[in-house]
């Protein structure tokens, strides 16, 4: 090889080392940012659901929060190169978008939209040729929401609140029915889509569980009253 | 949550993957037709390369002859990068293009072989870009950097072959020491960029078996000629010369 070419071939990916590192530094601080939020949202298994507003709250804020680093993110990320540097800050998006369609459950019980999780971090249109959330990486925050709904099934059984299993049956139901119409390949997420079955099963029979003993109805409140 | 608006959620989420639906579609159905005509240009650019190995010994041919007959054999090959660059217009390229790298690769691995048997050198970076491009000298899309070394990593093996395959021939004998040094350049320069390159790594282990093959089939020529050395009509018309041994191949 002519050493000219050499050197410079040898300089190209250099640069790309070094950027690259760059962004995994970034992304391991927003990173951390994602795991106290998951932390925090942990505390649903034994809070009652009069408390869920606070967390979601302190949730939030650490969210809206998120926008400072994923704004450091993109400024590093040179023009129309979204696809090249993706699988650096790819993994923390999917977290990003479970914890918001989480809080957004929790607060109102209905599915986040693409748009609402964008909004919600700041994520700019105008960013689309450098960072974006793609629909695999809805998908899979969706499906780490289902995973994690099946356990709040149970506690919220267990802490006393009979409810909340119907609610969330509901919702997981028209998410699978949602799956369900996706033509998906021998993926991740078609592994991950094939996993909720054994979630809406759980659910379905913390349903079951709940109506045999009419522990749902009356409601709890009115039950105490 | 009434039962009015739990039809309406769920008429909402319907809608919305019924949208995701046509998006996964449009990009599996994208990928299918890129896989494919990475396929069709691996094919072509193989036969290109048996073509080279055909004609690369045959005196009857001069050097205009057989670079007519390798543009013959390029000539399909521009049709598919045509196509493929209907796929990989923008962000699309970033996206799709690993779908497309191994006919990329088998492409690059032929264009340099064919380039080493007319030039004697390296095809460079840009040269073998120019022979992604349109007529008019516009890439059909950009050649990265992987593709190229991962291509001509390839093109080891094939120099290989037309090393062992030249020592047994008359006029073909200066070949194996020729390509020798070839390739040990070449190896030695692909080594300062293994890190970089995950699949190079991996090849590198092939390059250097193809490059102890071609040593020991300049060896086998160095010690018969010595042999031969004051008589090198007879070593000419010694067949079997040059040939170390069978599992050379």
């Amino acid at each position: 090889m002519d050493p000219e070419e050499l050197d410079q071939i040898n300089a190209y990916f250099e640069r790309d080392a070094q950027l690259r590192e760059i962004l995994r530094e970034e992304n391991a601080k927003l990173d951390k940012k994602v795991r106290s939020m998951v932390g925090t949202l942990s505390k649903v298994h034994s809070t009652p659901a009069s408390d869920f507003p606070g967390i979601v709250d302190v949730v939030r804020r650490t969210l809206s929060g998120c926008n400072e680093n994923l704004l450091a993110i993109v400024s590093l990320i040179p023009p129309n190169q979204l696809w090249r540097w993706k699988e650096t800050w790819a993994y923390t998006i999917r977290s990003i978008v479970y914890i918001a369609a989480f809080t957004e459950f929790l607060a109102s019980g209905k599915l986040i939209s693409l748009q609402e999780v964008n909004d919600m971090v700041g994520i700019q249109e105008t960013w689309n040729d450098r960072l974006e959330i793609q629909v695999e990486d809805y998908l899979q925050g969706l499906i780490t929401l289902i995973n994690e709904l099946s356990r709040l099934a149970v506690n919220s059984v267990t802490l006393g609140n009979y409810d909340a299993p119907f609610k969330i049956s509901i919702f997981v139901k028209d998410l699978f029915a949602g799956f369900s119409l996706l033509n998906l390949k021998n993926d991740s997420l078609r592994r991950r889509f094939d996993s909720i079955k054994y979630d809406v099963k759980k659910i379905e029979e913390v349903v079951y569980d709940v109506s045999l003993r009419q522990l749902n109805n009356p409601p709890a409140e009115s039950k105490a009253a | 949550m009434g039962p009015a608006s739990a039809s309406a959620a769920r008429e909402g989420v319907l809608a919305a993957f019924n949208d995701f639906r046509v998006q996964i579609d449009d990009y599996n159905d994208r990928r299918e037709r890129l896989i494919k005509i990475s396929r069709d240009i691996t094919i072509h650019s193989k036969r290109l390369i048996f073509l080279l190995h055909r004609i690369a010994n045959d005196d009857a041919l001069d050097a205009q002859q057989r670079a007519a007959e390798c543009r013959q054999k390029l000539k399909p090959i521009r049709a598919f990068f045509e196509a493929a660059s209907d796929e990989l217009r923008g962000q699309d390229f970033g996206r799709y293009s690993q779908s497309l790298s191994p006919g990329v690769q088998e492409y690059i691995e032929a264009i340099s072989f064919s380039h080493y048997l007319e030039h004697g050198t390296l095809i460079t970076h840009a040269q073998a870009q120019a022979l992604i491009s349109t007529p008019a000298g516009e890439p059909w899309f950009p050649l990265t950097h992987s593709d190229y070394l991962l291509g001509i990593s390839d093109l080891t093996g094939e120099l290989m072959r037309l090393a062992i395959t030249s020592s047994g021939l008359r006029q073909g004998r200066h070949k194996a020491a020729e390509v020798c040094d070839f390739v040990r350049r070449c190896t030695a320069d692909f080594e300062s960029l293994t890190p970089y390159v995950n699949e190079l790594s991996k090849k590198q282990s092939v390059t250097t078996e193809s490059l102890k093959k071609i040593e020991l089939a300049a060896y086998g020529i160095a010690i018969r000629g010595s042999e031969y050395h004051d008589f090198p009509r007879s070593f000419d018309d010694d067949p079997g010369h040059g040939r170390p041994a069978d599992e050379a191949y």
